[in-house]
């Protein structure tokens, strides 16, 4: 169903991870991505494998919300695997078959890969998982705030962003009851080719449109009644402060990034 | 003769097995007979929505069944399909459907989708729009031309076109004026009293389920709290108050008149039922 889509879907909860401020959170996912790549062997990936299960018991989001985040990229996950096993070049054949063979480096580099992925992608959940997206684009705006110095608008990006995710739930709740109503009247949406279901869109993406500009101008108004004028000199009723916790966050990543460095140095490299 | 539509223990959860899981009704068996006029009352959230969505199989029961006619809709695909053309829904705010050039080529598509000829569509048509009182000039023009009140019609017409057995309309007055809010009354009245289909109406507003309809249905908490002739339902007032529903205005009226010392019976639940007992009132009491 429409409803299962998840795109940044946050997780009401109060873990430690929930309360962090986001504009830590946010530039420490990016440190923990950019680790997930300077890893060079299995020992420092067993680290980062250690710190991603850490976070997500830190954040207690369930397993099962976790599994379903990974769910879209089995695909790429299978794929990756597969070119790694068959296109890696060198190391001991293991077995072999046409022109195909497979060999320990293949398979190391293909596992590999695929547990970058998994933590890159649980990592990222992490963050949406843990924060609104208000708060996730609050942060953005802040951290993006020195490129006022180039004349970009940071405010209007931002509030363009939280507008955009706000919607997100809205038109989905809306196609939902589009669907509903056309398929009471008849609508067949599962079967026929592909110019079919095509052509059966129409009378779903027509009033979804409709809609969207309606609310749009309907948005525009009631923000103008509130006497929005764009970005310049607003200030916001939550401010943001760091508090210790945040540092103890900021303290751990940089554990993490020693300790992967560490393990690099001290083994030796596998890719 | 089998109901039209017949539920037995029919229950709904959304989002099952997840975090957030939702009941929106339990155990609901009920049986509309072929004719009547069934007006559905319950707070919002109370299952009202998801309950008609049951009758046409847009929603799946996850235990319990749904008979139309004496037959489960979810035996085949087929019968799912045919409970969309037997039952016509007719959503809130159907006039967010509405997206073909024309007024007449949308109310065409249920019609369309039922796979007949070009003729009976035509007719179809048209004689929806009788129903609805839209003219031939305002089927040509484009639905987003419409007034508000006209599209609301157009949309209606749109289910009734399909010709269904029954037909579902939840909150068809919604956001409309008094005047809107009457046309689309009468015209439902109407229609079922030309095509004798029976007719599901689900509504906010305890004066027009009793000035329309003949049997009352009231949901609350997802459960089925009272069915029955809408006299029934209504003589049990201080229930209704305790489930935060309200009985019609004129009800209250005469419940505060009775209050205040005055012989007149509270189970009144139209204007012209209260007209009638003010004067027999008044002949009892002036000499």
């Amino acid at each position: 169903m429409i409803r299962d889509i998840t795109i940044g879907q946050y997780l009401p909860g109060n873990s430690v991870l929930h309360r962090l401020d986001a504009r830590m959170k946010a530039v420490l996912t990016f440190f923990f991505i950019i680790v997930i790549f300077l890893c060079k062997n299995f020992w420092s990936l067993g680290l980062m494998i250690a710190f991603t299960l850490l976070f997500t018991a830190i954040s207690k989001v369930p397993l099962r919300m976790m599994l379903k985040s990974l769910k879209p990229i089995f695909v790429i996950l299978i794929f990756t695997a597969v070119l790694n096993i068959f296109y890696t070049d060198g190391g001991r054949e293991l077995f072999g078959f046409w022109k195909l063979s497979v060999t320990d480096k293949g398979l190391y580099t293909a596992g590999f890969m695929v547990i970058r992925i998994i933590c890159l992608i649980t990592g990222s959940s992490l963050l949406t998982y843990t924060t609104t997206p208000t708060l996730l684009t609050d942060a953005i705006e802040r951290l993006l705030s020195p490129l006022k110095v180039f004349k970009i608008q940071v405010n209007t990006l931002a509030m363009m962003m939280t507008l955009a995710l706000r919607f997100i739930p809205t038109l989905i709740e809306e196609t939902d009851r589009i669907m509903n109503a056309q398929k009471a009247r008849g609508a067949d949406l599962e079967s026929g080719g592909f110019i079919k279901r095509a052509k059966a869109l129409i009378p779903i993406l027509i009033p979804l449109f409709v809609s969207a500009f309606r609310r749009a101008y309907e948005l525009a108004f009631a923000m103008e009644c509130r006497c929005y004028r764009g970005g310049e000199g607003r200030t916001r009723m939550k401010q943001m402060k760091l508090k210790a916790r945040d540092l103890g966050a900021a303290f751990l990543v940089a554990a993490l990034f020693c300790g992967v460095f560490f393990l690099n140095y001290r083994f030796k490299a596998l890719i | 003769m089998a109901p039209v539509i017949k539920t037995v223990n029919l229950t709904h959860l959304y989002g099952e097995k997840t975090l957030f899981e939702v009941t929106a009704i339990i155990n609901v068996s009920i049986e509309i007979e072929k004719g009547e006029f069934v007006g559905i009352i319950g707070h919002t959230g109370s299952g009202k929505s998801t309950l008609i969505q049951h009758f046409n199989g847009l929603l799946k029961p996850n235990s319990g069944k749904v008979l139309l006619d004496g037959k489960d809709i979810w035996e085949s695909r087929e019968s799912v399909r045919s409970a969309r053309f037997k039952v016509g829904l007719c959503f809130q705010y159907p006039e967010y459907q509405l997206f073909e050039e024309t007024v007449y080529k949308d109310i065409a598509f249920g019609p369309k989708n039922m796979g007949l000829g070009d003729d009976e569509i035509n007719t179809r048509v048209r004689r929806a729009a009788g129903y609805v009182g839209l003219s031939g000039e305002q089927l040509e023009k484009s639905p987003f031309d419409l007034s508000g009140g006209e599209k609301r019609r157009a949309a209606i017409a749109g289910v009734m076109a399909m010709e269904p057995e029954v037909l579902v309309l939840d909150e068809p007055t919604a956001g409309l004026d008094p005047r809107g809010r009457d046309t689309v009354l009468g015209l439902i009245k109407e229609y079922r009293e030309q095509t004798g289909s029976t007719v599901i109406l689900v509504s906010h507003s305890m004066d027009d389920v009793a000035r329309l309809a003949s049997k009352a249905l009231v949901l609350n908490k997802s459960e089925v709290a009272m069915f029955g002739p809408v006299d029934e339902v209504f003589s049990h007032g201080r229930e209704l108050m305790k489930m935060g529903l309200n009985v019609p205005e004129v009800t209250r009226i005469f419940m505060g008149l009775r209050d205040r010392g005055l012989p007149v019976s509270t189970s009144v639940y139209t204007c012209e039922q209260g007209r009638r007992e003010l004067l027999r009132l008044s002949g009892e009491v002036s000499p």
